[in-house]
């Protein structure tokens, strides 16, 4: 099943600019993509691993 | 003009001492714990040269005390020399007051402890990637990780950080 990617909008401090920004974050399968939408700073992370609960 | 305020106080006044410069409002401090003999002690002592006798007369003859350091404003410092001088008039002390030029305090890796703690929590009800189900989903991203969890089946997902692009100036 094809599910489209996550978009969500976070407004924190940036890592770079030191602001009080809005942050773009997308995030898919097996990505994840986070961007300051005022300096650009942007991080990138990759899937590593899935925990899944046992059934009871 | 701020002082370096430093008061000797035998061991066994230390609390007195403390309690004063407390009350007249220092707002951090230093002790150093030491063996000393003051100068109507020392007088017409003439001691061996040889190690041993030296380090032997300092164990049985100094006294132990502290020296208690701050640096506080030269008002404050007067403040701490009368409460002082009150509290333990009856006791042996000294006081030195330094005055300081210049202050320089780095804080060393501040910014990055700064990073390390910032931590986001956010929700989103979107369909889950390992179930499907249009569920809330609670995402944690830390500077180097991150988690998702889905309420509805529980599967957590880890992401690792890959790396980062910084905008050109």
């Amino acid at each position: 099943m094809e599910i489209k990617p996550w978009k969500l909008n976070k407004a924190a401090r940036c890592a770079h600019c030191k602001d009080a920004t809005i942050h773009s974050i997308i995030i898919d399968r097996y990505k994840m993509k986070i961007k300051c939408r005022d300096c650009g700073f942007t991080r990138f992370y990759n899937f590593h691993v899935v925990n899944i609960p046992k059934r009871r | 003009m701020k002082v370096h305020l430093r008061v000797f106080v035998e061991t066994e006044n230390l609390g007195k001492a403390m309690n004063a410069m407390t009350e007249a409002g220092i707002t951090g401090f230093y002790i150093l714990e030491y063996k000393g003999m003051s100068p109507q002690d020392w007088k017409g002592f003439v001691i061996k040269e040889e190690p041993e006798s030296a380090i032997g007369l300092i164990r049985d003859y100094a006294t132990d005390a502290v020296l208690i350091c701050s640096v506080v404003e030269e008002e404050k410092a007067e403040e701490i020399e009368k409460l002082i001088s009150e509290t333990l008039k009856k006791d042996k002390f000294t006081i030195l007051e330094v005055p300081i030029r210049k202050i320089i305090v780095n804080y060393g890796n501040e910014e990055e402890v700064e990073e390390e703690v910032d931590v986001w929590l956010l929700e989103k009800e979107v369909p889950c990637f390992y179930c499907g189900e249009n569920a809330v989903q609670r995402i944690r991203v830390d500077v180097n990780k991150a988690k998702i969890w889905c309420t509805n089946c529980g599967a957590a997902r880890y992401y690792l950080i890959k790396g980062v692009e910084r905008p050109e100036r």
